[in-house]
């Protein structure tokens, strides 16, 4: 089917004709001015309070079985886990003492076309992240896997202290993000809906539970 | 493309303005919702975006062209399909087009304004493709076969018994009336149909034209899923969200979440650039991004050219006198409120929503709140001021002149006053303006002028 592109291309062309640009398109390249006013708080105890405010999680922990101890106790065990891949990698103390307690899952067990029912069926997922902001008390996951972190129940972040930006004025670069993934997802705390006589409920479709552990090692 | 229900209007507004309980409910959500806006703004400069968010919309529509063309060149670089309609019939043809190359059976489908514009839901069922909302609201009102009534919130007008009887009958669930409960059902019943679905649609909040990027902003995670868990990813939207920096959200998504639901930011915002790369293991394999103009073009360099730069957050309904009386079904539009007694006109032909531009008191509340500084009273003024113009002789004419004629002379304005409180304390008054009296009370004018009792008083201390 061919589509419009010309004729609307015209119409606007019509449109705008004899009528004055309001700027010349200013570079992508130009300096950005900062909106973000300076938060008293230092950045980690910021993202906590506005996580902790909409119901999600965040703690500051020393070592990786920290993570792991930490994810056993908030998480029954009989619990299958999905390890994003990228925690496997990186995180390797955590998830080697979790193994020991918990049943995991790992994205290296998954090809192209797996079976979407089986991940729905993972009571929790473990992603690393892109990036945090203090500001909004959001992680920023880019993932080769999107569904596990979208529909477990609950989702740990293990981040690096690193990671943590202040604002939003960081992320919203031109060089944010890995420009070959099709994509970037931000989540800032709980699935939530306040559909029904504007009464909050936690946990639509995506997770409940989302719990954010800061590593220090 | 049926007739608009907004021609109606005079008919609809009396219907809800009657129901008592409707109204509450609509108070209600509404000052609640104004009142968390008006908190989340505590922390930023709301001036200073607002300015700012002005500027880059008027920057985008000003060079609409040049920016399209940028996304599309991104987009097709990312591996996107970018379709152009002229018309919600252009749009809808090619949606089933790819549906059915798709062997599509089953949608979900996540919130959208356009898709509510051009009737898509209803096309596609027409055709036997089973197309589920997947928002609780909008999946509340697709059961309940009505549309919804608020631009962010489509079921505000709905009691929570409404709605357990709603899904009790629908979906055979127990009857309980708690909105975890009720959620949690509405949940189980929709994530069986993202796991079956082929085909997933979503609108976008912006296109970034630098990068190609598909902003889809929520709550609840429906859209991520719908855009995810799919082979096919359609996105439908107007060309007149194009903004050209990424860096640009920053200011966005400070205002967005704030004016919508007095979030800082909403639980998700899904950055699309395209389909599925050969490293990733999920998504869809295809992402087509329809972008629609449905009369969008035509607004480009005339006075309203400014109504584009609209971000749907709904702020402008919740402080609207009317339509916290009234709610959303009373417009007979998908865009209700203030901006949809624009919107309406606008895209949709005066013709089809004439008395929308004069459901206002133009209090400019709407202006007050908007994130993007659209003077929506003036512009509804001007748009009244385009419709009377065009009609001619009338009552309403022949009064309004004669009411400039008696502001204008003290005489003529003392003789009409006098008579006006003699008529008020008689009681053929109430029934002479019996349209004005059934929803408001008519106070009796005080026997004596301001004038004439001042003058009595004067030098007694």
């Amino acid at each position: 089917m061919t589509d419009d592109r010309e004729k609307i291309f015209a119409a606007i062309r019509r449109s705008l004709r004899g009528t004055e640009r309001s700027d010349a398109l200013r570079s992508p390249a130009s300096p950005l001015t900062s909106v973000h006013r300076e938060d008293p708080e230092p950045p980690f105890r910021k993202f906590r309070t506005e996580l902790e405010a909409l119901g999600g999680f965040a703690e500051s922990l020393k070592y990786e079985t920290d993570a792991s101890k930490f994810i056993a106790e908030h998480t029954e065990p009989a619990s299958s886990i999905f390890i994003y891949d990228q925690v496997a990698t990186r995180f390797r103390s955590l998830v080697g003492s979790l193994s020991e307690s918990r049943r995991l899952r790992f994205g290296n067990e998954f090809a192209a076309g797996y079976d979407k029912r089986e991940v729905a069926s993972f009571d929790a997922a473990v992603t690393g992240c892109a990036a945090c902001v203090a500001e909004t008390g959001t992680v920023v996951i880019q993932t080769d896997m999107r569904l596990p972190a979208a529909l477990a129940p609950k989702l740990f972040v293990v981040v690096e202290q690193k990671q943590l930006v202040a604002s939003l004025d960081e992320l919203f670069t031109d060089t944010f993000g890995n420009a070959d993934a099709s994509n970037l997802f931000m989540i800032t705390g709980p699935s939530r809906t306040a559909d029904i006589e504007k009464q909050l409920v936690k946990g639509v479709h995506g997770p409940r539970d989302v719990l954010v552990l800061f590593i220090n090692e | 493309m049926t007739e608009l229900k907004s021609r109606n209007f005079k008919r609809l507004y009396k219907k809800e303005i009657a129901d008592q309980k409707l109204r509450a409910n609509l108070k209600k959500a509404t000052i609640q919702a104004s009142d968390k806006r008006n908190d989340s703004f505590a922390e930023v400069d709301f001036n200073f975006l607002r300015n700012e968010a002005k500027k880059i919309k008027q920057e985008s529509v000003s060079h609409l062209n040049d920016l399209l063309s940028q996304f599309e060149d991104r987009a097709h670089k990312n591996n996107c399909t970018v379709f152009y309609a002229e018309s919600p019939e252009k749009a809808n043809a090619y949606i089933l087009e790819v549906a059915r190359k798709n062997a599509v059976k089953k949608i979900v489908k996540s919130k959208s304004m356009v898709t509510e514009e051009i009737q898509l839901v209803p096309f596609l069922e027409k055709y036997g493709i089973e197309t589920v909302e997947t928002d609780l609201g909008e999946y509340i009102i697709q059961l309940a076969g009505e549309t919804p009534s608020h631009i962010t919130a489509p079921a505000i007008h709905k009691s929570r018994t409404e709605i357990a009887q709603l899904l009790h009958d629908k979906i055979g669930i127990e009857l309980n009336d708690d909105p975890a409960f009720l959620t949690g059902e509405a949940r189980k019943a929709l994530r069986e149909k993202f796991l079956s679905a082929e085909m997933g649609i979503s609108g976008a909040n912006f296109l970034v034209a630098e990068n190609g990027t598909v902003v889809v902003v929520e709550n609840e995670g429906n859209a991520r899923l719908s855009t995810s868990a799919v082979k096919v990813h359609v996105v439908v939207t107007g060309i007149e969200k194009v903004i050209p920096r990424f860096s640009d959200l920053r200011i966005f998504m400070r205002l967005l979440g704030r004016s919508a639901t007095g979030q800082k930011l909403t639980s998700y915002v899904s950055l699309i650039r395209g389909p599925r790369t050969d490293k990733e293991k999920d998504g869809p394999e295809e992402v087509h991004i329809v972008l629609l103009d449905n009369g969008r073009s035509r607004l480009l360099g005339s006075e309203h050219q400014e109504v584009l730069h609209c971000i749907r957050c709904g702020a402008c309904l919740n402080v609207c006198p009317v339509y916290r009386n009234i709610g959303g079904h009373a417009y007979g539009s998908v865009y209700p409120g203030p901006i949809g007694s624009l919107v309406t006109p606008l895209f949709f032909g005066p013709e089809n929503a004439p008395e929308l531009p004069f459901a206002s008191s133009l209090c400019g509340n709407c202006t007050e709140v908007c994130p993007v500084g659209i003077s929506i009273h003036h512009q509804l003024l001007a748009m009244r001021q385009e419709i009377k113009s065009e009609t001619k002789g009338g009552l309403e004419k022949f009064v309004f002149k004669n009411f400039r004629k008696t502001m204008l002379r003290p005489q003529r304005y003392r003789l009409f006053s006098r008579l006006a409180r003699i008529f008020s304390s008689t009681p053929i008054a109430r029934k002479a303006i019996k349209g004005w009296t059934d929803y408001r009370d008519l106070p009796q004018l005080p026997s004596r002028s301001f004038r004439e009792i001042y003058k009595s008083n004067k030098g007694k201390g």
